[in-house]
């Protein structure tokens, strides 16, 4: 074997000292990551708050005695569990439940359809003079001017959208619209619109483009290429995407109800601090409609894949 | 199946929860008077943040606004810092025992069968801990600890490193296995196969992944505000409690620039790690 002399060696040596990172911007990254966590755990001060240990495990002894559902502390039978939980189902966990389903599904769908007549014009191959490198496209100036900034403009669109927490965002809407539904699925419409712009525009640049660049260069337009070119080549790819930040959904949805209104999140935050037993059976409530959620979405994706 | 299928079950999906919801155009708008007059304060005061505090009731002595905003900006860093050094190792010790690639080559059923056992475990184990929300865990940690630092940290890591580990895991096993079946063949133990062959070769998707997920902390950190940990989203809630919009402006927009600034570095880091990446997030 060649490679197996010595000098054959120490050439691959200095060929891998050569290959060896030597970013400068990843080494300051991650000094400023150490730093900031070196800081984070240093500058606290007590970890564990004001209250003194004996109080804190009080508070948690009530906590916990408190988790056991009602009837069951007082029989000390578990079995008067079931009847207990079919009645805080029946009572209000099934409507918070659907609500919490709709609402996800509401806005993901809503997002989906919104982000799409934007993906052409946040495009980085597409958003240019000459979209996917064929020269010609739109003559008018103002049409050119319109395809040189579109690109940015949107892209920096989709930045802030996707920057701005769902739950604060949820919360502001409220205090404009009135507590109503409007406000939950347009808050998870508006983080998501930015999220799935970003996810799908991707999805697009790495695309084959072939058949699109054909297309133009017989004169089709942007949005027409995009249409019938690019979104059925995509689409499966898209629809992954898409059924993973329904996931998601679901979970932000379930929570955005402590503000008050609709979801499971407003049965926890109503019975938190008086009914332990309660709020617990909602929390695992929820956390078994995340849970199916989850699956759901992971088969849906598998089979698409 | 037809796309035509799927796009108009779609509609019909969102057409039906709609109906389940309610959802009605009308709803769109401030339903009063009174709320269409606050949306108007409200946008207005988006032009013009606060510079100095609009509350009369504020000591002299306090710290201007800007710098009362920034210290909610470094206290929202600090918990999202702090989770994220938590669940990383937390999420590399689930990952390794949820992904299969390290497993020894020639194995014994009944070996296998114990692998597995723990594989499942782990997995079960990492949907657990991120099928509940990071603010319910913190309502949680709240309720049976008491408000403290260390509350707010715990609640972000434990479903941070649900969801990591999850991740990890898909990315240790999606890894190219070469490496790790040399090691084997001559004889490597499994953990030092993991280590040497497999985890290197992941690195940078894992590196990228967690910055990711970094920007995603950062969000929560803010809205753990919103359960009585101090961070930005308290000093939001609170101003906007008292109709203080131009407040709730300078705070707003101070939240948005450290996170673009994030999603920006992030994005950079990115770039330098691994060019020919598809996406950010492998969406798993």
């Amino acid at each position: 074997m060649a490679d197996g002399t010595l000098a054959a060696r120490e050439k691959r040596v200095a060929e891998l000292q050569r290959l060896k990172s030597k970013d400068w911007f990843l080494r300051i990254s991650g000094i400023i990551v150490v730093v900031m966590i070196a800081w984070s755990w240093l500058s606290s001060g007590p970890l564990t708050g004001k209250l003194s240990p004996e109080r804190r495990w009080n508070n948690f002894k009530n906590f916990a005695e408190g988790l056991v559902p009602d009837p069951v502390s007082d029989s000390g039978n578990w079995l008067d569990a079931i009847p207990w939980g079919f009645e805080l189902l029946a009572e209000d966990g099934l409507v918070a439940l659907l609500t919490t389903m709709g609402i996800a599904t509401a806005a993901i769908i809503l997002s989906a359809t919104m982000v799409l007549p934007f993906l052409a014009m946040a495009n980085r191959r597409l958003a240019r003079k000459d979209p996917l490198g064929i020269p010609g496209g739109t003559t008018s100036r103002a049409g050119q001017w319109f395809w040189r900034i579109s690109g940015p403009v949107f892209r920096f669109g989709f930045v802030i959208c996707r920057a701005v927490p769902e739950y604060l965002l949820a919360f502001l809407l409220i205090s404009l619209l009135g507590p109503q539904v409007w406000p939950l699925v347009l808050a998870l419409a508006i983080h998501n619109f930015g999220i799935l712009g970003r996810l799908w525009g991707e999805v697009v640049e790495n695309a084959d483009s072939g058949a699109a660049e054909q297309r133009l260069a017989s004169g089709a337009s942007r949005f027409n290429v995009f249409g019938t070119t690019i979104f059925p080549a995509v689409f499966n790819r898209f629809l992954i995407y898409f059924f993973y930040r329904w996931e998601t959904c679901v979970k932000d949805a379930t929570v955005l109800g402590m503000l008050g209104l609709l979801t499971l999140g407003k049965l926890i935050a109503l019975s938190k601090g008086f009914f332990w037993d309660e709020m617990f059976f909602y929390i695992m409530l929820g956390a078994t409609v995340i849970l199916v959620g989850d699956l759901l979405s992971t088969l849906i994706r598998t089979r698409l894949r | 199946m037809k796309r035509r299928w799927i796009l108009s079950g779609v509609a019909l999906t969102f057409l039906a929860c709609a109906w389940l919801l309610g959802l009605k155009p009308a709803g769109l708008f401030p339903p009063d008077a009174e709320h269409w007059s606050r949306m108007g304060e409200f946008f207005k005061a988006a032009l013009h943040p606060a510079f100095e505090y609009q509350d009369d009731g504020v000591p002299e002595d306090a710290d201007p606004i800007w710098i009362k905003g920034l210290k909610g900006l470094f206290l929202t860093l600090k918990f999202a810092f702090a989770a994220m050094s938590l669940a990383i190792p937390a999420a590399l010790i689930l990952g390794f025992l949820g992904s299969s690639a390290w497993w020894p080559e020639p194995c014994g059923p009944l070996l296998k069968s114990g692998l597995r056992v723990v594989f499942y475990a782990s997995r079960f184990f990492m949907s657990l801990c991120r099928s509940i929300h990071e603010l319910i865990w913190a309502l949680l940690l709240l309720s049976a600890i008491g408000v403290s630092p260390l509350a707010g940290i715990v609640a972000l890591a434990i479903p941070f490193s649900g969801t990591l580990g999850k991740v990890f895991s898909e990315l240790i096993d999606e890894e190219s296995l070469h490496a790790a079946k040399a090691l084997k063949s001559i004889g490597h133990h499994p953990f030092q196969t993991f280590v040497v062959g497999i985890l290197p070769g992941a690195l940078p998707n894992l590196i990228t992944y967690s910055f990711y997920r970094f920007e995603c902390a950062l969000r929560s950190s803010a809205v753990l505000g919103f359960v009585g940990i101090e961070t930005i989203g308290l000093y939001i809630e609170l101003s906007h409690e008292e109709f203080f919009y131009r407040e709730v402006w300078t705070y707003f927009y101070l939240l948005l620039a450290l996170i673009i600034a994030v999603d920006l570095w992030s994005a950079k880091i990115r770039k330098h790690l691994n060019p020919g990446a598809e996406s950010w997030l492998t969406a798993h």
